[in-house]
């Protein structure tokens, strides 16, 4: 391999550009802008060199490749990889590599970046804090450049870290409450999952003594080799690592924070949470697939349910929810879904199946371009109308070509409609999925079902917003009369990435399976020795049957179950999901937040006072000290305790039966007079009680003495 | 010429002694006159710079790498200073927190001499510590450290900081007397009480009693690792630490608990050897007492509401960190152990610091009410925030360098299932410690959509304050992402313990 030292500027240039782009920003707002474009351009115009140079530096050493690359797969003939290594920095050293899979991804970051950032200065005219968001999306964007060029779980970690850290300000941008809470329970997440990573990580250091993906392979393959097999250290590592790489992709259990967090980012933001941060996380997922965890049939079944029930509860969140951004959010839930799906593929059969590799890989890269697109033209609506809720925007987008163009591209693409980028990669998955005989046939109908809910759920969505008009007649025309909705800027950002879409999905054989190529090594499958024929009939089978039931579900379930009349007929789309069924409210936070901090507090607060109630207790018996600080100035312990006890019940009741005349007075005072009193009657009575038994004596005595002179008489 | 090691220890007491004999009628101006004749400020400055110049140049020098001895206190017990590696990182550390703090009292703090006295002879006592070069000198210096910081509690004077330097003193005191009586037993079982790196026990008598021995050991751990916070004999600075002024606290935190961590490191890897007590139960006990302090320190400090009495707490449960990497006797954990040892008074310092930054601008002491501080207070807060993610051991700072090798040497020491405990925990802390940071920085940046952005206009603190916050953040940065610069110490000491 060659070094080549542009990588580190492809990953350090932005972050430098973050700064500069804020120092300047304090002097002008336009300035900023310019900058920050200037530098998303430039990197995105690097990043094409840097690639490109890579073709041109051909050395045909196919062998060397063959051990570098794990399965010797690198075999596209004219690509070569590079490698850059930054001995010493953070410990370990940063580690650095480009190979076809991570040079398609690193265009597709800079693309993406470029295209959100010409969009940013119309989307942000009226926010507040616009400096702020402007340095944390270029930081970002270098952290997640470093993610996706790592050549060890070290470099990765670092820059997952980081990137989690800096796009926590996308999601918080807005401040309100929902965004707080959101962004909240992302960072939350995040930090949890980091921690739980680093586990493994430590772990798989330790069992292995390397943490460079490639080596880990070999050293897995070796071991497997010798007949032996995984020890439980490196099965718990990678257990930790996939976890904490599953929390950033959105998969379930985990993927709580995604549906609430990328709906309250601003649209650039959501577009790049939803197209490029998932696919750190899918990133890892692979590298633990494919390289620890190879041949590890067991490994594949559990990614598979994952991956299905990923798939599936996304499509029905987003079948339910009336939120555009957040039907786009459960939406990229479901897709994640159906790339793991394709992953959980190559896993099951034993890192053979080729087409579900390339599927996953291609649907990777297309679904990152398609939420690009429809989260842009999400933020294009947004900042027209302030409105989320699908019955508010109902309509907007009719009589506005440019905008109704780039969202049917998508909802197509999407779809997986053929001649759309989408149908490549579902098509292949779905033939890796016929094609590995170990997969029980039911999941085949479940990602057809899949399937047919993204199209009903983006025909949801597309219907309502550019073919119905609004309900509010008022509304409607103030829609269309809108001609300006969108600055030279934004619609070339849009436009652009939207033409990506056929590009990709007309000729398959051309462009998308480049792409396959390139990126196939890092999957370390074999090379495809026949082409696909992606538009004969029976690749196109399952395809046309996802559509099928698409529509059914679109005019049986959105159209009858999901809507309602309103007072005066007219159709509305209603929110039927229960609000109670949510994973975080219902149990991570309570459990997390309220209880076993609650639990493990008490514990700690004994052990915190240990030694300083021993002191207490000597100093009150050995030492016989004074009164301590706290010693109560009336009253005793047992009237403290009672009075404690009163004002608890008296809470209580104020809180319940006495809402209306709460019950306002201390016992404390009550009781210590009470008590006073008591003890002053019970010595009157005492001394009483006493006087009459003395006298009693007396009397006995008296009588005794009588009667013993009576006797003596 | 070596008893120019002397220099920085002599310097500030002397200092301290002048600032102290100065009438106070020198020290306040006369009617009419704008200045008093001597700014206390002034002369403060003046020898806190004179004290930091002698340290720097008795650490860059080198000279007295070998023992220098003074006097005899018996028959063959010198006073004996050196300044070894493991030395010169504590003096390095405390020299750079001491000259932040004290430049950040300059606003402070309103002039009181007592405080500046004692600050300076504190610093004083503690650069002897760290040249210590026998047992019996560093446990002298080690009560000097603690009886010159015990007015730095009670500087203000309250009911409250009585009662706290207080228990801090007799807490301290009862510790330095369980060291006192291990070093009894050591005296008679070793060959020597100078420093020897790897360990000076003499086998031979040490075989016919081994369990005294341990037993003399536990007590030192418990009795050194009070200076340090460990469980159990921890309550003493979540009570004495929030009360000083925050420059002192800052030190307090950052560096005058390290005298217990290099305490336990002469004791254990100079004098006992780790070699011996590898696998005994003193290694086990040690590394339980050291996990329930990470634990408990860090849950305490995420239920706790006001700022400084929760990075108070924060400290008892980095401190032990530093101790689990000592505990486990792993040349990687050590190096973490050291790593943590600068990183932590570098985030800890500037952490209190910006918790003063923050008392002196707003009055606001509790946490639920600094919300909009970093739209006030920008720079301080950022690197409030920066300092916290080094705390938490986010990449690329120092915390996680540290954690790093702290785990990774865990997980390879022969110690059982605390090789995987002993991460789990400190994964664990460090999420309580993002649980007890980040929301400050998060209500600080973040105030919220319908936060009153007029009421309350941007108001930094001055720079006298910042600037010490800014150099001590951006060292725990750097240190983090170029740790080599302390590979030539950290490789020369695990060669030469191990």
């Amino acid at each position: 391999m060659i070094s080549n030292v542009w990588i580190a500027v492809l990953v350090f240039y932005p972050m430098v550009g973050a700064l500069i782009s804020y120092l300047v920003g304090k002097k002008s707002k336009t300035a900023r802008n310019m900058v920050a474009n200037f530098i998303t351009i430039s990197e995105f115009a690097l990043t094409v060199y840097v690639v490109i140079s890579q073709y041109a530096s051909v050395i045909p050493m196919v062998g060397e490749e063959v051990i570098s690359s794990g399965r010797g797969a690198l075999a596209v003939g004219t690509y070569m990889n590079a490698e850059l290594t930054i001995p010493e920095v953070c410990g370990l050293g940063i580690h650095f590599v480009l190979d076809g899979f991570r040079s398609v991804y690193a265009l597709v970051v800079a693309f993406m970046w470029m295209m959100v950032t010409l969009l940013c200065p119309e989307y942000f005219r009226k926010y507040r804090n616009r400096n702020r968001f402007y340095a944390f999306l270029l930081m970002t964007l270098g952290a997640t450049m470093g993610v996706f060029l790592s050549a060890d779980f070290y470099t990765t970690f670092i820059f997952f870290e980081i990137m989690s850290f800096t796009s926590y300000v996308w999601v918080a941008h807005e401040e309100k409450k929902e965004a707080m809470r959101a962004a909240e329970t992302y960072l939350g997440i995040s930090v949890i999952g980091g921690m739980v990573m680093l586990m493994g990580i430590f772990m798989l250091w330790n069992s292995l003594g390397t943490l460079t993906f490639s080596e880990i392979g070999i050293a897995v393959k070796v071991l497997q080799g010798y007949g032996g097999r995984l020890t439980g250290e490196m099965i718990a590592a990678g257990i930790c690592i996939l976890f904490g790489f599953a929390v950033k992709a959105g998969a379930f259990p985990v993927h709580i924070w995604l549906p609430k967090a990328h709906p309250v980012a601003p649209a650039p933001a959501s577009a790049l949470l939803s197209g490029v941060l998932t696919k750190t996380g899918i990133f890892g997922i692979i590298a633990v697939t494919l390289q620890l965890f190879q041949n590890t049939e067991w490994f594949g079944y559990m990614l598979m349910v994952i991956a299905v029930l990923t798939m599936l509860i996304g499509a029905l969140l987003a079948l339910f929810s009336i939120d555009l951004k957040r039907v786009l959010a459960c939406s990229s839930l479901s897709q994640i879904g159906f790339i793991l799906t394709g992953l959980a593929t190559v896993a099951i059969s034993g890192g053979e199946n080729i087409l579900a590799a390339r599927g996953t890989f291609i649907y990777m890269v297309n679904h990152s371009l398609l939420k690009l697109v429809l989260f842009m033209a999400a933020g294009v609506i947004y900042m027209n109308t302030h409105k989320l809720n699908l019955n508010e925007i109902r309509g907007f987008g009719r009589k506005k070509p440019l905008l109704h163009i780039a969202f049917l591209l998508g909802v197509l693409g999407i779809s997986g409609i053929p001649f759309f980028n989408g149908y490549v990669g579902k098509t292949l998955i779905h033939e890796g999925i016929l094609e590995v005989s170990n997969i029980p046939g039911y999941v085949e109908v479940l990602f057809l079902l899949a399937g047919g809910c993204t199209l009903a759920y983006m025909l949801k969505l597309y219907i309502c917003i550019f073919i119905e008009k609004n309900n509010n007649a008022e509304k409607q025309a103030e829609f269309d009369g809108k001609k300006k909705y969108m600055n030279f800027g934004s619609g070339f950002a849009i436009m652009g990435s939207a033409a990506m879409i056929p590009f990709i999905g007309v000729v398959p054989n051309i462009i998308a399976d480049k792409i396959m190529d390139l990126g196939q090594s890092f999957f370390g499958v074999g090379i495809l020795d026949h082409g696909v024929h992606y538009f004969a009939f029976h690749n196109m089978k399952g395809s046309l049957v996802s559509i099928a039931i698409g529509a059914i579900l679109y005019y049986a379930l959105v159209r009858v179950c999901l809507t309602e009349k309103d007072k005066e007929g007219q159709l509305v789309y209603a929110d039927y999901w229960p609000k109670w069924m949510d994973l975080e409210n219902m149990i991570y936070r309570p459990v997390f937040i309220r209880f076993i901090p609650f639990i493990c507090g008490v514990i700690c607060r004994v052990l915190d006072s240990l030694v300083d109630f021993f002191v207490v207790l000597l100093r009150k018996t050995v030492y016989r000290d004074s009164a301590l600080p706290h010693e109560l100035t009336e009253g005793n312990p047992i009237t403290h305790v009672a009075a404690l006890i009163a004002d608890k019940v008296i809470w209580v009741l104020n809180k319940t039966f006495f809402k209306k005349k709460p019950i306002r007075k201390s016992f404390e005072h009550i009781f210590a007079v009470r008590w006073e009193e008591q003890a002053e009657n019970n010595q009157i009575i005492g001394r009483s009680l006493s006087y009459g038994l003395i006298l009693f004596c007396l009397g006995l005595v008296l009588t005794i003495i009588y009667l013993m002179w009576v006797i003596l008489k | 010429m070596n008893y120019l090691i002397l220099l920085p220890i002599l310097i500030p007491v002397i200092g301290a002694l002048i600032i102290f004999l100065i009438p106070n009628k020198l020290l306040q101006a006369k009617e009419g006159a704008k200045r008093p004749y001597i700014k206390i400020h002034s002369l403060f400055a003046v020898w806190m710079l004179l004290s930091a110049a002698a340290s720097v140049y008795v650490l860059v020098s080198g000279i007295a790498s070998k023992p220098v001895e003074f006097f005899t206190l018996l028959d063959n017990i010198p006073v004996m200073l050196c300044a070894d590696k493991l030395g010169i990182i504590f003096a390095w550390v405390s020299t750079i927190a001491f000259v932040c703090a004290g430049a950040f009292s300059f606003r402070y703090m309103k002039g009181e001499k007592n405080y500046y006295g004692f600050f300076l002879m504190t610093y004083g006592v503690l650069q002897g510590l760290d040249f210590a070069g026998n047992l019996v000198t560093m446990y002298l210096f080690f009560e000097m450290v603690t009886l010159m910081s015990f007015p730095l509690v009670m500087q203000t004077k309250t009911k409250e900081s009585i009662m706290a330097a207080l228990k801090y003193i007799f807490y301290s005191l009862a510790g330095a007397y369980m060291g006192l009586f291990a070093i009894y037993f050591l005296y008679q079982n070793t060959i020597t009480l100078t420093f020897t790196p790897g360990g000076c026990l003499d086998m031979e008598k040490v075989q016919t009693h081994p369990t005294l021995i341990f037993v003399a050991v536990m007590a030192a751990i418990i009795g050194f690792g009070v200076k340090a916070g460990m469980f159990p004999m921890h309550a003493w600075l979540p009570t004495a630490h929030p009360v000083a002024p925050a420059p002192a606290s800052g030190v307090l935190s950052g560096v005058i608990v390290k005298a217990g961590v290099l305490a336990l490191i002469r004791v254990i890897y100079y004098i006992v050897g780790p070699d011996f007590l590898r696998g005994t139960w003193v290694q086990t006990v040690w590394i339980i007492l050291a996990l329930i302090t990470v634990f408990m320190g860090s849950l305490l400090a995420y239920r706790e509401k006001v700022l400084k009495k929760r990075l108070a707490y924060s400290t008892v449960s980095q401190i032990s960190y530093i101790l689990l990497g000592l505990a486990v006797f792993e040349p990687t954990a050590l190096t973490g152990s050291l790593l943590h040892v600068v990183f932590h008074a570098f985030i800890k310092t500037a952490l209190f610091l910006c918790a003063g930054a923050f008392i002196h601008e707003t009055g606001k002491e509790r946490v639920d009410e600094l919300t909009g501080i970093g739209k006030k207070m920008p720079i301080t807060t950022m690197c409030f925030t920066v300092a916290s993610l080094g705390l938490i051991g986010i990449p690329p700072t120092g915390g996680f360098i540290s954690k790093w090798y702290l785990a990774t040497g865990a997980l390879s020491a022969d110690i059982g299932a605390f090789g995987y405990l002993i991460p789990a925990i400190l994964l664990a802390s460090a999420l309580l410690t993002a649980g007890y940071l980040l929301p400050i920085t998060i209500k600080g940046f973040f105030p919220g959509a319908d936060f009153d952005y007029t009421n309350n206009p941007k108001k930094e603190a001055s720079a006298w304050m910042w600037m010490p916050i800014l150099i001590l953040t951006a060292l725990s940065f750097i240190g983090g992402v170029f740790p080599d610069l302390f590979a030539d110490f950290i490789l020369w000491i695990q060669a030469l313990v191990f």
